[in-house]
């Protein structure tokens, strides 16, 4: 279908074999649409992790496939896969993963570093955005001179400089009080309208879902919602 | 390739100024040793070292060693007669002690007696040469005039109570820390206190040129009672010569050890320590070839900064060396030996590198940092 950025078409996970076997998804089916934020509960050990790492393309499913941008990616090789994740995907990690020796605009840098083009283009658009999500003055700044607002706020940042295809947010309001994970969150569901990107948000915060469009429950391996 | 590197080195300022100063200690060591290294050697054999000869016919009993070598001046002939070698020089040796006359200052020195226009006699870069004919004319190393020895001193040895007068000076000659000095067979002849009593017309060994390929050949055609044995042989059988050169090579390959192995241990340390942060990047979208390069980025950079700066540090201290302190350095060696730190050091980096292979990108989900 059009407008399709992300597609799990009958995925599985299982680790282990045998005794040992441990189905960490179950022939999950959904899509996620440009312009569209989803959230994904779901108690601990319900294969949120496994969801995400799989939709991130850092796992390959056991069974099924997975299209992004139409694209099936599960038949792509490991460098290949690291391509996609640099071109196609932005990430928001727990507790935001800045690199503690890059100054907030180069960790917005380092992206089009790893891409292979980093120049003048690519200094005014971080410096852009940075700007756009109020952390112009903060861009000389080292990740320790930041509050963990800020940090997630240059995580989303950082996640936007590639131009990806989809947001996946790993639990990004994990480290933060209730105010400043809710200005975050809704930073992040403002930058996916404006900017008609995916994204998909995994997270324990049940004061967070009214940002989101819609919630998707998964327990025990299986989707509901 | 080098964003993230440089980055980390300025930030992280103390952890790798600490590393480098090893690095820099450690090298510095390198030179300096090995700069101990060939000047002991130099002042040990330069005298054999710089002889124009390829090999020595020695008494076959003598372990190789001149001074216990004594040859009949009629195997000079016989040697030479030989087809494949291409000349051959008669070369007498001993060590004295030497009396400046007029002072009570003594001097142990290495004689070595060989025909003054022979392939083995000294270049005199002061006086002139000794006289194959006349009595007591010697030719002394540089080194005797640095203690304070003048042309035309005289000399007189306590054993055979000759007189010695130094008619010129050459350069580089020393033999087992002695400063050597030059004189025509027949005066060694007379001071020789073993040749003297048996009035034999003997020389203590033979030195032969000729091409390493006929060497066999040779061997079976030398007179009885005598071997040929290789120039290095008999360095090696230098009083000391070995056991000096064997310690000081010891001492430089196991600083090439540490240092290989203190740069491993503290970038794997480092690599550890960073495992979640790799992880994160490898989630973003680095492969683990440009983390790789990354990391020897780093090392190379390290190491080259630290090798320059012990280069330098080295040449101050042979500045404020005192003299006659045997240190050689040559740009050959330092460039070898700079060359070799550099390669120790990136080896030591594949452990990290093997390290941060295996790291998988999954590790940046479900984690707090």
């Amino acid at each position: 279908m059009m407008g399709d950025k992300l597609l799990f078409e009958n995925v599985s996970k299982v680790y282990g074999e045998g005794d040992n076997k441990v189905i960490a998804l179950d022939d999950i089916s959904l899509n996620v649409r440009a312009g569209e934020f989803v959230a994904i509960v779901g108690p601990s050990g319900s294969g949120k992790s496994t969801f995400l790492s799989i939709a991130g393309a850092l796992l390959s499913p056991s069974k099924g496939r997975l299209l992004l941008n139409g694209e099936d990616i599960t038949t792509l090789s490991p460098k290949e896969l690291t391509r996609v994740r640099l071109e196609k995907i932005g990430f928001v990690f727990q507790s935001s993963n800045l690199v503690p020796y890059l100054s907030v605009r180069d960790q917005l840098l380092l992206l089009s570093e790893l891409i292979g083009k980093r120049d003048k283009t690519t200094v005014k658009k971080a410096d852009e955005l940075l700007s756009h999500l109020g952390l112009g003055h903060r861009a000389d700044h080292l990740p320790e001179a930041l509050s963990g607002g800020e940090r997630q706020r240059v995580a989303i940042a950082r996640s936007l400089m590639n131009d990806p295809e989809i947001i996946l947010a790993d639990e990004p309001t994990a480290s933060l009080d209730s105010k400043r994970g809710r200005d975050v969150v809704e930073m992040l569901a403002h930058e996916v309208k404006s900017r008609n990107k995916a994204a998909i948000m995994v997270t324990h915060d049940e004061r967070m879902l009214d940002l989101c469009d819609r919630v998707v429950n998964i327990t025990d391996g299986k989707v509901f919602g | 390739m080098m964003f993230l590197a440089i980055r980390e080195l300025k930030h992280s300022k103390l952890r790798y100024l600490l590393i480098g100063l090893i690095m820099v200690l450690v090298a510095l060591l390198v030179f300096i040793i090995s700069g101990l290294a060939n000047g002991l050697s130099s002042d040990n054999a330069s005298s054999i070292q710089n002889m124009k000869a390829d090999y020595f016919v020695m008494e076959h009993d003598s372990k190789n060693k001149l001074n216990r070598s004594i040859i009949s001046m009629e195997k000079l002939d016989e040697i030479q007669a030989i087809s494949d070698v291409k000349a051959a020089e008669g070369l007498g040796q001993m060590m004295i002690t030497l009396n400046k006359i007029g002072s009570s200052e003594k001097t142990d020195v290495t004689i070595f007696a060989t025909d003054a226009s022979g392939i083995l006699a000294p270049k005199v870069i002061e006086g002139t040469s000794y006289d194959n004919k006349k009595q007591g004319e010697v030719v002394a190393d540089r080194s005797l005039k640095e203690v304070g020895y003048k042309l035309g001193d005289s000399l007189k040895d306590d054993l055979s109570g000759k007189v010695l007068t130094i008619v010129g000076f050459t350069e580089k000659q020393s033999y087992s820390h002695t400063p050597a000095v030059y004189m025509n067979v027949k005066g060694w002849q007379e001071i020789n206190p073993g040749l003297k009593n048996q009035g034999k017309d003997s020389i203590s060994a033979i030195a032969v040129q000729l091409d390493s390929k006929s060497e066999e050949n040779v061997r079976e055609s030398l007179p009885e009672g005598v071997t040929l044995i290789s120039k290095e042989e008999s360095l090696q059988s230098i009083p000391g010569f070995k056991e000096e050169q064997g310690t000081l090579t010891m001492m430089i390959a196991f600083l090439f050890v540490i240092a290989a192995f203190v740069l491993a241990v503290f970038f794997y340390v480092i690599t550890l320590q960073k495992t979640n942060q790799f992880g994160v990047l490898k989630a973003l979208g680095a492969n683990t070839g440009y983390l790789a390069k990354s990391i020897v980025g780093q090392v190379m950079l390290l190491a080259v900064t630290c090798i320059a700066i012990s280069v330098a540090l080295t040449y101050g201290v042979t500045l404020i060396m005192p003299e006659g302190m045997p240190f050689e350095l040559s740009a050959d060696l330092v460039i070898k030996y700079s060359v070799l730190l550099l390669a120790v050091s990136v080896l030591g980096s594949l452990l990290s590198l093997y390290r941060v292979a295996k790291i998988d990108a999954i590790e940046a989900i479900g984690r707090v940092s």
